[in-house]
């Protein structure tokens, strides 16, 4: 019982991470059509944030939050005013700048940063452990799942029920007839960019006292969180949530019981068959077109 | 559509830089910078192989050194069996494979005892291997983002396996001492001017049959395809096969390059298949312009040539590429067709002028304007 406990918290645990990460990431590609090879910078970036703020300022990593969200936020607003605004026409291009933008964020983080690991401290209130059915398992990793599923319903909120949701799907499902509509897409569009990246920002955030933060750390996370998009579907929120806590589980089982280069490997020989056979993803019922 | 005039002039400049290539070490007697040009060649011969599937066709290949480690592996696994191992004597096995307690020689090694077979196997083997990827991905109508998400997911894959099969590939280490490439006697020595013939030859050679396949009625085709895939379709053709040709012959230039660079660098790893290279091979072609083949070819001499001077100093070389990614990203926005594109452009607005404008504007190059760009305007 304790094992088969602590071996679904550490799934959970991996696919609430999964999820923070992928989250922007699908929100991004759904509404916009961008797959965005900078995410994991976002994310990187995020994480520096969060040393930066507590070498220099002192301050504890969960006062820190709000201001990552901003800075990364703008940061992707920026990346949007200044590249992808360009390049919606030519979605090749974007995987190509995106590429790009992922390189000179990791170099300028290099050369200001230094390329050694860093360390983030835990914040001191969630550093103890917490007993479910018998299994320890840490406060901190439990807050991360608890804030994720906050993030993700807060997402789903804004996308069901509030004007902007409403005119985000409606671009998604066409952007040609919602803008004849009177929908300023490209402020949409703008907006969303920098949603999604302030959300991987928080995931870069809150990972960091969990994994030492590096300038390649976002490499392994964009790999992992498009895989969990292209399973979840374009445009389903709820098929990112179920496939991140699939993917999650998985990863977590596979790690237990073999060895990780064959599994990486497998997961990428996934990827490859799913986006053969099945582009739209398994829970999505529409296609983008 | 061709254009006689434009072709013969294309030809006389490639033929022009295929010789300056060629010439190179009859004013160079630097064993070390001769090393150094040769390994810059075997980009450019890269950057060649990715233009001709990108540029023409389409496919943006983000795995384009998944083929080109595999050429330099076979080349690699051939050179290392004609050594003699210090632990095993004459026909024993590789030192990596004693030290990894392998007591036989794996099946899939033993060919390569014969130096034809690695040759062969350089390019069949990435020839077959794209093939196999291109009839799985081009068959299902796999198009664009997806593909080129595809050829990177492959080339981790094979990656990941050469790291991780260690005690038949050398994992990280790669294949390392091996002996030097031999025809009929003749050796060619990493740091000496037959290295450098040998590649510059190749690479003259390669991209000619490059040119002769953009030339072709295949090659007009498949410029189609990449500017109106449905439309070709609708005429009938079988949009899957042309694809899957040229991605095959792309892989197969790869290959070859991929062979040489073993032969330059005298090793094999496994970063000659990772991410950054392929990376850096896409940026070449970008730069240089992805659809002429002798503008991604000297973009890979430049990009490479400058990163090269540079690596001097470390600060330098990570500010570098810093600049290239910026670089990089402002190709992309603003001169999708690259240099090449750019003095294409320029050499069009000379020639619109009045004849008495164009005496005084002989200084820019003219790119000649290639056939594709007639169909171009449609999409």
């Amino acid at each position: 019982m304790e094992i088969f406990v602590s071996q679904i918290m550490t799934g959970l645990s991996i696919a609430s991470i999964l999820m923070l990460v992928a989250l922007g990431l699908a929100i991004i590609y759904g509404v916009t059509g961008v797959i965005n090879l900078a995410h994991g910078e976002f994310v990187m970036l995020g994480a520096y944030a969060a040393w930066f703020l507590q070498t220099q300022f002192g301050l504890s990593l969960l006062v820190s939050l709000v201001p990552i969200f901003i800075l990364v936020a703008l940061f992707g607003w920026l990346i949007e005013a200044l590249v992808i605004r360009h390049l919606y026409e030519r979605p090749l291009d974007t995987i190509l700048a995106t590429w790009g933008i992922g390189v000179m964020a990791q170099q300028a983080v290099r050369l200001i940063a230094g390329g050694e690991l860093r360390y983030v401290e835990m914040p001191p209130a969630l550093a103890t452990s917490v007993t479910i059915f018998g299994a320890s398992e840490s406060a901190y990793r439990l807050f991360i799942l608890f804030l994720a599923l906050a993030l993700f319903a807060l997402t789903w909120c804004i996308y069901r029920y509030t004007h902007f949701g409403l005119k985000l799907r409606a671009i998604a499902q066409n952007r040609s007839i919602a803008s004849s509509f009177g929908i300023n897409s490209g402020r949409i569009y703008r907006f969303t960019f920098a949603y999604g990246a302030g959300i991987a920002g928080l995931a870069g955030a809150l990972v960091s006292p969990l994994k030492s933060v590096s300038p390649e750390m976002g490499t392994t996370y964009v790999v992992d969180a498009f895989m969990v998009v292209v399973l979840g579907g374009v445009q389903s929120l709820m098929g990112t949530l179920a496939s991140s806590g699939i993917l999650g589980e998985l990863t977590g089982y596979i790690a237990f019981y073999s060895n990780d280069t064959i599994a990486k490997a497998l997961v990428l020989l996934a990827i490859v068959v799913l986006i053969r056979f099945r582009p739209q993803g398994l829970f999505a019922g529409r296609v983008r077109t | 559509m061709k254009v006689p005039g434009k072709t013969t002039s294309q030809i006389a400049i490639y033929a022009a830089v295929c010789i300056a290539i060629l010439l190179v070490p009859l004013v160079l007697d630097d064993a070390f910078l001769l090393n150094k040009y040769a390994r810059y060649l075997v980009f450019g011969m890269l950057a060649v192989s990715l233009s001709l599937s990108w540029g023409y066709a389409g496919i943006l290949n983000l795995g384009q050194a998944m083929t080109f480690g595999l050429g330099s592996y076979c080349m690699a696994m051939a050179l290392k069996l004609k050594t003699i191992p210090v632990h095993t004597g004459s026909d024993g096995l590789p030192d990596f494979m004693v030290w990894n307690n392998v007591t036989e020689l794996p099946w899939f090694w033993i060919p390569f005892h014969s130096l034809a077979f690695g040759v062969a196997a350089g390019i069949l083997v990435p020839v077959a291997l794209a093939a196999l990827l291109g009839w799985f991905v081009f068959k299902g109508r796999v198009t664009g983002v997806y593909a080129a998400i595809i050829t990177l997911a492959a080339m981790v894959v094979v990656q990941l396996l050469i790291i991780d099969q260690q005690r038949f590939t050398g994992g990280f280490n790669g294949i390392t001492d091996l002996a030097q490439f031999e025809v009929a006697g003749f050796a060619f020595d990493a740091y000496g001017s037959s290295s450098y013939y040998l590649v510059a030859g190749c690479l003259a050679v390669t991209l000619f049959l490059a040119l002769f396949i953009t030339k072709s009625k295949t090659g007009l085709i498949l410029q189609a395809i990449r500017d109106q895939e449905d439309r070709v379709r609708f005429f009938g053709y079988d949009v899957a096969l042309y694809k899957i040709f040229v991605f095959s012959v792309s892989a197969g230039i790869a290959g070859l390059a991929g062979m040489l660079y073993t032969i330059v660098m005298e090793f094999a790893s496994p970063t000659f298949l990772g991410v950054p290279l392929s990376l850096s091979v896409v940026i070449w072609v970008a730069v240089g312009g992805r659809q002429s083949l002798l503008g991604a070819m000297l973009g890979a001499l430049v990009v490479t040539g400058v990163q090269g001077a540079l690596s001097e100093s470390e600060t330098f070389l990570e500010t570098w590429t810093l600049v290239m990614g910026l670089l990089f990203v402002l190709v992309v926005l603003f001169l999708p067709k690259g240099l090449a594109g750019a003095f294409e452009k320029i050499a069009a607005r000379f020639e619109r002028t009045p004849p008495g404008a164009v005496a005084e504007s002989t200084a820019p190059r003219s790119e000649p304007i290639k056939s594709g760009r007639e169909i171009e305007g449609v999409s």
